[in-house]
């Protein structure tokens, strides 16, 4: 049964059972779900060392692998987990799309993005790619790139193909020659350059978005202190992961299957050094906002910049 | 003076499996002849039928058929259901059956207005008189019927008895019908050929020489009855 | 000359239908009450819209998506079905005579299909895009793989079946085998086949989708994981009511056909009229 059909069907008798708990001091729920992903290293380090666990003695901590942005925000949307890892950009289409979420945290400020060719592509700019296969998935800060990427060239997403394979499959599509060109993520990206010898076509900085953490606003109203808690379980690891960089990158290629040297290039273009949402992050958010309207990715009417000023909860930093 | 007969078979010996079923059956048909082979369920009458027809060729003996064509009406009408009355009469000739004498064919089984009609709409016995259509369409010189009015009720079976009469005798065909109807076997035929119980040969031939028209209600069918009857009963068939 | 006696229902209705409401109308009531169901419980709140948006949001979808790339989507999936479908039926028919009507072909052939037969459509999907790409190839071998089983097995079924009786006719008449197969076999098996056809088509459909969920780039499955991927559930079910309609439709006009191919059949219609 998914949690959707059990709030329909529990939604009475939990209102009963609840009643006399309503004024009760806040507690933690009785599970707690996180995803964990590649992409974001910092979610692997906690994983691993159980401290959430320790910080919620009283709750049953669960771990779900998340491919891709467009995969967490969905099991966020759906209830599969409470805390999400996805890029901030995404996590903006999805609130504008009418999903009732909120970022509370960044995990990364990642150059993790790129447009990636075949070591021996004849390609050599963003314009080359007018009439082209590129695989990017759908949803994520990827296939977000792209589309700036190829505006940016005057180019529209319609002048190429783009075909929808989640990351991994992207890169075995590329290396496989079944598309001229991927939006790479890293550690498949950094892997691609290193096992594959793939070369990144274009590479802008100011295209990537930042990674968030995000929690369904009925959970930030209902668990504040939990998601407090979380956090701090985050920054111990994020300490730790600053402190300890040669653990860091074993520990990213163990978890991830990846050699050594790939875990290392991906943490090279990792920053983790301003963890707490601030103004400059909305800002930054609303300054990528526009290729979401101009490429009718969300609904016609809606007011991107409102969206973002109810998505971004800075409420939670230091 | 002797007429070369019209098909002339000896069967020696025909077995299925381990049971023989026929055993030293020798028939003659002259042209324009009337015959029944009369008999019990399982006797061998079809199989002898069929080895006439060409159904069944693994036999002991000989088949001598006759130079016309030979036709076959089976006992239940076998239309093809897809298949228009008149398509099903021409049905030999697929496409480019003669359509002049389907039409006068369908006239002489009193089927008039039905050449479109579909053999879901037909009656038993208005679908059996579509299958002798079929069976003179291709104008034989013998038309074998196997059981041919058993599926119907007995009104339906004496008006298709006098049709069938009626044919014969207006396209001057002979006939090898196989019943175990008595009363049929004497109304329609020249030659009543009884057979027995398996290993079957023919034990008792009956000659019919009463001249057509006949009349069912006639005493010399009755005594005729009577003597088939008898034969039966020798021959442990009841 | 016999009169033909007037087929007798076999089960006579309890109650004479009074109803001036034709028959299609019927079939809309259920429909209708679950949108406008959907609607209030959507509008009131007891259901998020932003899991299930309520039906007037989706029309609003579908009128937008109407105006612009809906046509594209709809092309490029009723191409892919139409091809491997065609493909699909054409080589089980093949097959299906051949197995039907030799015995040998049948104790060589039947137990390999038997084993692929089994074989769940996902379970193609990453042995397809291994072996063909991405490209269209890999989607329409799927769905005339998806097409291929249920025409078989009916069409053997239906030659199978086909009453002995009727052969012997052809027999009587010396037919030569493919004289028999064309004139007898074929007409007789004609129901069976139809019934093969339309499970087949449907089947076409439920693998186009699962074919264009992965690595498409137009198409309704696409738009379907499309709306998926950015949180777009009114787009979702905007994709499965198209998909739906098309199914209905492409089944329609195959039921049409298959009626007026077997006019000529003598069955049980179903009571109540």
């Amino acid at each position: 049964m998914t949690p959707f059909t059990q709030r329909l069907l529990g939604a009475c008798a939990l209102a009963l059972c609840l009643q006399p708990l309503a004024h009760a001091t806040e507690t933690d729920p009785a599970e707690v779900n996180l995803d964990y992903a590649y992409y974001s290293p910092v979610s692997l380090v906690l994983k691993h060392f159980g401290w959430l666990e320790q910080a919620l003695p009283d709750s049953k901590v669960g771990w779900v692998l998340s491919q891709g942005s467009n995969r967490s925000l969905e099991y966020l949307n759906s209830g599969g987990v409470d805390f999400a890892s996805s890029a901030s950009l995404s996590a903006v289409l999805s609130r504008a799309n009418g999903s009732p979420i909120k970022s509370v945290y960044v995990y990364s400020r990642a150059e993790w993005t790129a447009l990636v060719v075949r070591k021996d592509s004849p390609l050599n700019s963003v314009t080359d790619l007018k009439g082209k296969k590129i695989a990017a998935t759908k949803g994520t800060d990827p296939y977000l790139f792209t589309l700036r990427s190829l505006q940016k060239a005057g180019l529209k997403k319609d002048d190429v193909e783009l075909v929808h394979l989640q990351h991994p499959d992207g890169r075995t599509a590329l290396e496989k020659g079944d598309v001229d060109a991927w939006a790479g993520l890293d550690p498949h990206m950094a892997a691609s350059e290193i096992q594959a010898g793939s070369r990144l076509l274009y590479r802008n900085k100011d295209f990537n978005s930042y990674g968030v953490v995000s929690v369904t606003e009925k959970f930030a109203k209902a668990h504040p202190q939990t998601i407090t808690k979380v956090i701090g379980a985050y920054e111990k690891a994020r300490d730790w992961a600053v402190k300890h960089p040669d653990e860091f990158a074993r520990l990213l290629a163990d978890e991830s299957g990846l050699p050594l040297e790939v875990a290392r290039l991906q943490l090279s273009r990792t920053d983790l050094s301003t963890p707490f949402l601030s103004s400059k992050d909305v800002v930054s958010s609303k300054a990528a906002a526009p290729i979401l309207v101009s490429e009718e990715l969300v609904r016609k009417g809606v007011n991107v910049d409102q969206v973002i000023d109810q998505l971004i909860d800075t409420s939670f930093g230091h | 003076m002797s007429v070369r007969a019209l098909l002339d078979i000896h069967v020696a010996r025909k077995r299925f499996a381990d049971t023989t079923v026929l055993k030293d059956v020798r028939l003659a048909l002259q042209p324009r002849e009337a015959v029944s082979l009369l008999g019990p369920s399982g006797c061998g009458k079809s199989t002898l039928l069929r080895i006439v027809a060409g159904l069944e060729q693994d036999f002991q003996g000989e088949l001598r058929r006759p130079d016309g064509e030979v036709a076959f009406v089976f006992q239940e009408p076998r239309l093809m259901p897809w298949l228009t009355v008149e398509q099903n009469i021409g049905f030999s000739d697929d496409n480019h059956y003669d359509r002049a004498w389907v039409t006068q064919l369908i006239e002489e089984v009193g089927l008039k207005g039905f050449a479109q009609a579909l053999p879901k709409a037909l009656s038993g016995g208005m679908a059996q008189r579509v299958a002798i259509a079929r069976g003179l369409y291709s104008r034989p010189q013998v038309l074998l019927l196997d059981e041919p009015f058993s599926a119907v009720d007995a009104f339906t079976r004496m008006k298709l008895q006098d049709l069938l009469l009626q044919l014969a005798e207006h396209h001057a065909i002979a006939l090898l019908l196989v019943t175990h109807d008595v009363d049929e076997a004497l109304y329609l035929s020249d030659r009543v050929l009884v057979m027995d119980n398996r290993p079957s040969s023919i034990r008792q031939a009956l000659a019919v020489e009463l001249p057509h028209p006949r009349d069912r209600r006639d005493p010399r069918l009755a005594q005729l009855k009577a003597l088939s009857l008898t034969a039966l009963q020798q021959a442990h068939v009841i | 000359m016999t009169s033909k006696t007037q087929a007798v229902p076999l089960a006579t209705p309890l109650a004479i239908n009074r109803s001036a409401w034709p028959r299609r109308l019927k079939g809309l009531v259920l429909p209708v009450l679950i949108l406008l169901v959907l609607e209030v419980v959507v509008r009131v709140g007891w259901l998020p819209s932003y899991q299930m948006p309520a039906p007037s949001e989706i029309a609003l979808t579908l009128t937008d998506l109407a105006e612009g790339a809906l046509w594209k989507h709809i092309s490029a999936s009723l191409g892919r079905v139409v091809l491997g479908f065609v493909i699909g039926a054409s080589l089980a028919l093949v097959f299906a005579a051949w197995v039907g009507l030799s015995r040998e072909a049948e104790a060589y052939l039947e137990p390999t299909f038997a084993g692929l037969r089994s074989i769940p459509s996902l379970a193609w999907v990453p042995l397809l895009l291994l072996w063909l790409g991405i490209d269209e190839t890999s989607k329409i071998v799927l769905i005339a793989i998806g097409a291929f089983f249920p025409v078989y097995l009916n069409g053997v079924a239906a030659i199978r079946d086909i009453d002995r009786k009727l052969v012997e006719v052809g027999q009587m008449y010396g037919f030569s085998r493919r004289r028999l197969v064309r004139r007898i076999l074929l007409p007789a098996a004609l129901p069976g086949l139809f019934t093969g056809l339309r499970s087949g088509l449907s089947l076409a459909w439920m693998f186009l989708v699962a074919a264009e969920l992965i690595a498409a780039t137009k198409g309704l499955g696409y738009l379907l994981s499309d709306g998926r991927e950015t949180s777009r559930p009114d787009i979702v079910l905007a994709a499965i009511i198209v998909l739906a309609l098309l199914g209905k439709v492409s089944d329609g006009l195959l039921a049409a056909l298959e009626k007026r191919c077997l006019a000529w059949r003598d069955t049980f219609q179903g009571a109540g009229q």
